[in-house]
């Protein structure tokens, strides 16, 4: 399935953010080379819109958000697995840990972005 | 496959026949040779290699014969090291022992038939010092067909990784996630990744330990969140994570485990099971989600139920094995063939804990799936009940107490529902078996049937 198709299937998250968030880390990928640059930018999206469904070091979300969001975070999972690029794959592990903890924390809901964009600039 | 492993000796005399038999009897069985070989090589010059028997006297004759055809009092230029050149500091004089050496043999081969040495009454093999006392290294390769660790030492090696991989996570994430996994569980997928190890030419029961506990881990991250989607109280006799600890620990439990565990397999950097694990999630999640939907048409049908079974338990129970495969460079065919028969124990396993849960052993409340309208395969049998289905669907749309719960389970047990899906599942059982013929699997394959087996044959 290309990127542009991954995002067709997950339409109603289109709406829910996933466009300007998928605008933000492309500048961010450009050094990752084209077969593989679209699909690390909308893994990190679907991090950040994951973690937002689900509401992460927030209020309890609904059953159907924090499945969606679980999807979401597969989905990037196996987009990461595509690339077949490991450092990509271990720095995005790294940085959904590092929030999860800040969350468990009760420090409120953790910066997805600048966590995910350091975890793409790490693999550089 | 081929283990290495070594043998250390210490011999006592300068002449010295030491009986290995009981040590290399004990590596055939630690390694779990069942029918191969082991080949024994010396790592010296001057120890050599024999099969003959362990009679005092004889050894006694043999050392004597060995002294009487190469005498230590002959000269040897092995010795005279105004001669020699680049002399060791602690070069001995023995040119006796090399010379006695040509006589014995610097390897051997012994059969194994049966998980034991395949020697005659009165063999046993012996070290043969000949430049004693020293200590002594012999080289061990076993070859052939080893039978998989037995059950209770793949489950020690589970529980040890898990607890290796839980140590020293952050408090907050890791004390709940050490509670849910210290209340148990049928580690069914990581010991489907240890057995399915074994069933290529690349072993290393470090790695594959690894990703059976990033398996399990990946299990318990869904089984938190899905414990707060279904509001459920307990898990295995304890409270849930989310009724423990609250909803926003759960979620953030969930999140940092489904992570972690991705990072562990992508560590182990093998792309094909990275790539299969990432799947696998996806179809559990995609399943997840279907399966909160189709609870507003409940209580469904049978395809609606196969399709959430295949991708809610069967995916990660299918993926598991095919991981271990590739894991250890299966080839095509075999890591097809336990595709195959993961896909069927996946759906042979809901199938049975469907039934389980309309029994009074099986640890949960009684009609819990009833109560959270999980999709249930007796359910949806016997709403399609020509005389009693009726009041089934009916009782299903009112309120449940315990009443109605327990009406409900009468009426799904005198409909023949439960039986029916017991037959299915035993049908499964019997496909997943019938996948693993033709086929090399390295002597895994009684295991593998016995789990197929033991996926049906449950009361809890």
């Amino acid at each position: 399935m290309s990127p542009q198709q991954e995002l067709e299937s997950i339409e109603s998250l289109w709406k829910g953010g996933i466009e300007e968030a998928l605008a933000a880390y492309r500048p961010a990928t450009s050094f990752i080379g084209e077969a593989h640059a679209e699909r690390v930018a909308l893994a990190a999206a679907l991090v950040e819109v994951a973690l937002h469904l689900q509401r992460l070091g927030g209020e309890a979300p609904s059953p159907p958000d924090l499945l969606r969001g679980d999807l979401c975070l597969a989905r990037a999972s196996r987009l990461l697995a595509q690339t077949r690029q490991q450092p990509l794959q271990v720095a995005f592990a790294r940085a959904i840990e590092d929030l999860a903890v800040q969350a468990a924390e009760g420090r409120g809901a953790p910066a997805a972005r600048p966590r995910l964009l350091e975890a793409i600039a790490s693999a550089r | 496959m081929i283990a290495n492993q070594r043998l250390h000796v210490q011999t006592a005399r300068s002449t010295h026949f030491v009986d290995l038999t009981s040590q290399v009897q004990q590596e055939v069985e630690r390694a779990g040779l069942q029918s191969g070989r082991v080949y024994l090589q010396s790592m010296h010059t001057t120890l050599g290699l024999a099969v003959n028997e362990n009679e005092p006297l004889l050894l006694a004759d043999l050392e004597a014969m060995l002294k009487r055809l190469v005498p230590v009092e002959t000269t040897y230029l092995h010795d005279d090291f105004a001669l020699r050149t680049n002399i060791p500091a602690d070069e001995p004089i023995n040119g006796h022992a090399h010379a006695r050496h040509l006589l014995l043999q610097p390897s051997l081969t012994v059969l194994v038939e049966n998980g034991g040495l395949l020697l005659g009454k009165w063999q046993s093999i012996f070290a043969v010092e000949l430049d004693g006392p020293r200590r002594r290294e012999i080289a061990l390769q076993l070859d052939g067909e080893f039978a998989p660790r037995d059950a209770d030492s793949g489950r020690r090696l589970i529980e040890i990784e898990l607890e290796r991989q839980l140590h020293g996570d952050p408090k907050l994430v890791g004390d709940p996630m050490r509670r849910l996994v210290a209340a148990g569980g049928k580690r069914l997928r990581p010991f489907l990744v240890l057995l399915a190890a074994h069933l290529g030419p690349v072993r290393d029961p470090l790695r594959a330990a690894t990703l059976a506990a990033a398996v399990e881990l990946i299990h318990a991250a869904t089984l938190v969140h899905d414990d707060y989607v279904d509001e459920s109280p307990q898990r295995r006799g304890k409270a849930t994570v989310a009724a423990a600890e609250g909803p926003a620990r759960a979620v953030a439990v969930g999140d940092y485990y489904f992570a972690k565990a991705t990072r562990l397999i992508a560590e182990l950097g093998n792309p094909d099971v990275t790539s299969t694990i990432a799947i696998a999630m996806e179809a559990i999640c995609r399943a997840q989600i279907d399966d909160l939907e189709f609870r507003g048409h409940y209580p469904g049908d049978e395809t609606t139920y196969l399709q959430v079974v295949r991708g809610k338990t069967g995916a990660l129970i299918t993926a598991a094995g095919v991981a271990g495969a590739q894991l250890a460079g299966a080839e095509p065919e075999v890591v097809e063939r336990v595709r195959r028969y993961g896909d069927a124990i996946g759906v042979a396993f809901q199938m049975t804990d469907d039934v389980v849960d309309f029994s009074e052993q099986s640890g949960k409340p009684l009609g819990q799936d009833i109560r959270e309208r999980v999709l249930s395969l007796p359910l949806i049998y016997a709403t399609e009940d020509r005389e009693l289905g009726e009041e089934i669907r009916r009782l299903l749309a009112g309120p449940m107490a315990d009443e109605q719960v327990r009406r409900v389970i009468s009426l799904v047990a005198q409909s023949g529902a439960l039986s029916r899906v017991n037959n299915q599942a035993r049908g499964l059982v019997r496909e997943a078996v019938a996948a693993l013929e033709g086929v090399e699997l390295n002597g895994v394959k009684a295991t593998l049937v016995d789990i197929a087996h033991s996926v049906v044959d449950r009361d809890a």
